[in-house]
């Protein structure tokens, strides 16, 4: 195990490279002169061709790119993510400043999802064919189809204008977190429902769960003891993987509630250019994504007694 | 491991049920602000987009955030709500030599939030070498000199209405105080009606009432600016009453929120005009027929009441919005002619020969690109190109609209590499009338050459005599409706919202000024 997860972490770090060297490749071949760009973040209008050379000289613009790129891997290996070119605030303390309200959205959201999700997905399949099954599949399609800045705003104007029942924005307290959850949470219930439904019908299809009817136990101890466990399997790691996503910030549902969250600040830093602070934030991202999958694999070798991680894998 | 899966199981369910009813329990407690609430006596929120970016005067401040140094920070010259010039931090100013000396008599009896005495001084620092705008528009400042405690000399490479250039808000005078001794910044401290008291970052910024300002004090103890970036969740929260006030209302909300009871529309036109810029310098808007042909079949009156709701004013190749200063209001302006239009480019050698409704010329079809930018006017900028995309095409101009962001828009627009940009203001502040130098022949935008255009440029902005400054204005003015070197589409109307209970408030033409002198919560 020890083994498995020392191989997977390097490998992480591999792709945690490749995936910086994409985004700043990315960056360095849009469109736009990089020095102009912020230049004009620094001053205004009515730049003269001696101030753009002076920024691109001063934040080292001029070297080649992998010289760029390299230098600042090098402070990265340090911990030493740099300043934002725009505007001098430390990188890693904005990261740091975001990541609460981001993981406090991601945890909520994930919850209300599975909260819905799994009874749902297992009346849905207990009682296959029904009419309660068209609503459960019917509603969990509903909610996977309906546009995040949509819903978000519906909510508002619901809740908000007409019931005057929650804040419109803000965050802050539990109150600023209930509508900007309905909307992320009920749009990952969806797909999370028709997993766990078609997961729960291909193991109730097992023979082990036959041959458990057959031994005459009752119905909730098959359902609870052998199918739940095994049906859930491919619902964890989905929701690791949601996770993961959520962790690098919900952008859409941030922007409409003004949450100050990782996804508000890297779109911010994209329009503005902000090369460091672009490269900062994906790295951060791109960390806690491949570890909150890594967390979900050793899980399953936890749940699964036949999942063990070790020579052959 | 059956009991590890318990734990776990039993650990996801407890989770769930909390979070569920954190849900259940928010929706039944949770009442909003405003929401039946009382408002608190005087204490007025605003809700705006963007969060200040900056409060030192090294660096340029963008978006909203003017808004708030407007509430802290002061400037030597003021415009009032119509644009006139009036005193400010400085009572009175002079030019000994026709403007390449500036001689200011600031204001006594004048201190900052913390107490420091504002003096000719803080002038000094304020526009010393180390503020971005001495590098930028003001690198023309040669020297700022202190005289007496009371009296700043500004000399200038070059003749200059410097007054007009020194009621920019992002520009002001800032107490030297506000940096330590290394010259590291410690806190906005202003002379301003109202003094910083906290920030959360991407949140919110509260600001006091200044009890020692030296006008007339504001009636509102307290100012909370919300940042609510989405334009949509801006206006439900003023409907809510979770904020008294919003700016940038969205144009297709306004008519909408005039009809609703309890919430008052303010409308005024800003210095701001929509345009679309030539690429003068290669074909085919290197020739002036084809550019007027174009200001003969854009129909700006329908795009201003279709397209944007009634919001703006047509501008019909007007430069100038009638709000700035110099706007020659009998300017003869274009009207629709798609017939004329069609005449102009057949003159200029284009026509449809092989009837598929667009013109050309030596085999060459008259195909051009219109880039807008996905800044923050993209939601008015993409329909109205859309709208001039489709009228271009009744007289055989066939338009390609390409979306970019605005670095790669600045990128072929330095290049040259483009035929037709939509764009909005540019160098519109107030009173100065630098917006002609987008056409001279030193900028990078129009890439249009004319040595009269430039010599008429350079003088406007070189006289401080007034009535000299409008005639060359003037000139210029039916320069831009001859020679078409852009075509001036619609003239901005600022929208502000409010709820009833906010009185006194006068809409300014300026941005990114919010006024509040004398504005007050009228408490049910």
């Amino acid at each position: 195990m020890w083994n498995y997860i020392a191989k997977r972490l390097l490998l992480i770090s591999v792709v945690i490279f490749g995936v910086t060297l994409v985004t700043f490749s990315a960056m360095y071949l849009a469109p736009g002169d990089p020095a102009e760009v912020i230049a004009f973040a620094r001053y205004g209008q009515d730049l003269s061709f001696e101030q753009i050379e002076a920024v691109r000289e001063a934040e080292g613009l001029d070297s080649p790119a992998h010289v760029q790129y390299l230098n600042w891997l090098g402070h990265v290996l340090h911990l030493d993510f740099g300043k934002s070119v725009i505007n001098s605030d430390d990188i890693l303390e904005e990261i740091l400043r975001c990541l609460p309200a981001t993981a406090e959205l991601a945890l909520a959201s994930l919850l209300l999802s599975l909260a819905i999700a799994i009874p749902a997905g297992i009346v849905s399949a207990l009682r296959q064919n029904t009419l309660l099954d068209s609503a459960c599949v019917f509603t969990s399609l509903l909610g996977v189809s309906i546009p995040n800045f949509w819903l978000g705003l519906l909510l508002i104007w619901l809740f908000a204008l007409k019931l005057h029942m929650l804040p419109s924005f803000g965050y802050g307290t539990l109150d600023n977190l209930v509508l900007p959850t309905l909307t992320l949470g009920t749009s990952m219930a969806g797909v999370t429902t028709r997993l766990t439904r078609s997961s729960m019908l291909e193991v109730l299809k097992q023979e082990y769960i036959v041959a458990a009817r057959a031994k005459g136990l009752d119905e909730r101890t098959i359902l609870i003891r052998h199918a739940l466990k095994n049906a859930l399997l491919p619902v964890l790691t989905f929701s690791g993987m949601q996770l993961g996503y959520l962790l690098g910030g919900a952008v859409i549902v941030e922007t409409i509630f003004s949450w100050p969250g990782l996804g508000m600040l890297l779109v911010d830093s994209i329009f503005a250019r902000d090369f460091a602070l672009v490269q900062g934030c994906v790295l951060f991202i791109a960390v806690l994504f491949s570890l909150s999958n890594l967390a979900v694999d050793i899980l399953y070798a936890v749940l699964d007694p036949r999942i063990r991680y070790g020579k052959h894998d | 491991m059956n009991q590890k899966l318990k734990l776990i199981t039993l650990t996801l369910m407890l989770l769930a049920v909390i979070s569920a009813s954190a849900c259940i329990g928010g929706e039944e407690d949770g009442t909003a602000k405003g929401a039946g609430s009382e408002v608190s006596s005087q204490e007025l929120t605003v809700g705006i987009s963007t969060d200040v970016n900056n409060w030192y005067l090294d660096k340029f401040p963008d978006g909203d955030g003017r808004f708030v140094w407007s509430q802290i920070y002061e400037t030597l010259v003021r415009l009032d709500p119509d644009l006139n010039i009036v005193p400010g931090l400085a009572e009175s100013w002079e030019t000994p030599d026709d403007g390449t000396t500036w001689i200011f008599h600031l204001r006594e009896g004048v201190s900052f939030h913390d107490g420091t005495p504002f003096d000719a001084d803080a002038v000094v620092f304020s526009y010393s070498t180390q503020s971005y705008v001495t590098q930028a528009v003001l690198r023309p400042i040669e020297s700022v000199e202190a005289l007496d405690n009371h009296t700043v000399k500004f000399v200038l490479a070059k003749p200059m209405p410097l007054p007009f250039y020194l009621t920019h808000v992002a520009w002001p005078v800032m107490s030297p105080s506000s940096v330590d001794a290394e010259g590291n910044f410690i806190s906005p401290v202003g002379t301003g009606p109202f003094k910083f008291e906290s920030r959360a970052k991407d949140q919110e910024i509260v600001v006091s009432r200044n009890e020692e300002y030296w006008g007339e004090k504001p009636e509102l103890e307290k100012v909370t600016f919300k940042v609510i970036p989405e334009a949509s969740t801006r206006v439900m929260a003023l409907e809510t009453g979770e904020v008294d006030m919003i700016i940038k209302v969205p144009e297709y909300d306004v008519s909408r929120l005039e009809n609703e009871e309890g919430i008052e529309v303010h409308r005024k036109l800003t210095t701001f005009t929509d345009f679309l810029q030539f690429n003068c310098e290669k074909a085919p808007f290197s020739d002036k027929a084809v550019r007027q042909s174009v200001a003969y079949a854009v129909d700006t009156e329908m795009i201003t009441s279709e397209v944007l709701e009634g919001i703006g004013e047509a501008a019909n190749g007007r430069a100038y919005s009638p709000v700035m200063m110099y706007s020659n209001p009998d300017l003869e302006t274009y009207s629709r002619d798609p017939e004329r239009a069609r005449a102009l480019l057949s003159e200029a050698g284009w026509g449809d020969s092989d009837g598929d409704g667009i013109v050309e010329k030596d085999g060459e079809p008259l195909c051009v690109t219109l880039l807008v930018s996905n800044g923050v006017w993209a939601s008015r900028h993409n329909p109205m190109a859309q709208a001039i995309q489709g009228e271009l095409a009744e007289v055989g101009i066939d338009v390609e609209i390409k979306l970019l962001e605005g670095g790669a828009v600045t990128q072929l627009e330095n290049s040259g590499d483009f035929d037709i940009i939509l764009r909005t203001g540019h160098f519109v502040w107030g009173p100065y009338p630098k917006h002609f130098f987008v056409h001279h022949s030193a900028s990078p935008f129009s890439h249009y050459r004319n040595a009269t255009y430039d010599e008429l440029v350079n003088a406007a902005d070189m006289t401080a005599d007034e009535e000299k400054q409008k005639e060359l204005y003037y000139s210029l003015q039916d320069f831009i409706i001859e020679e078409v070197p852009a075509f001036y589409l619609v003239h901005e109307e600022k929208i502000v919202a409010s709820n009833s209970c906010v009185k006194g408030y006068t809409i300014t033409s300026e941005d990114p000024w919010l006024n509040l002198d004398g504005v007050y919560l009228e408490n049910e």
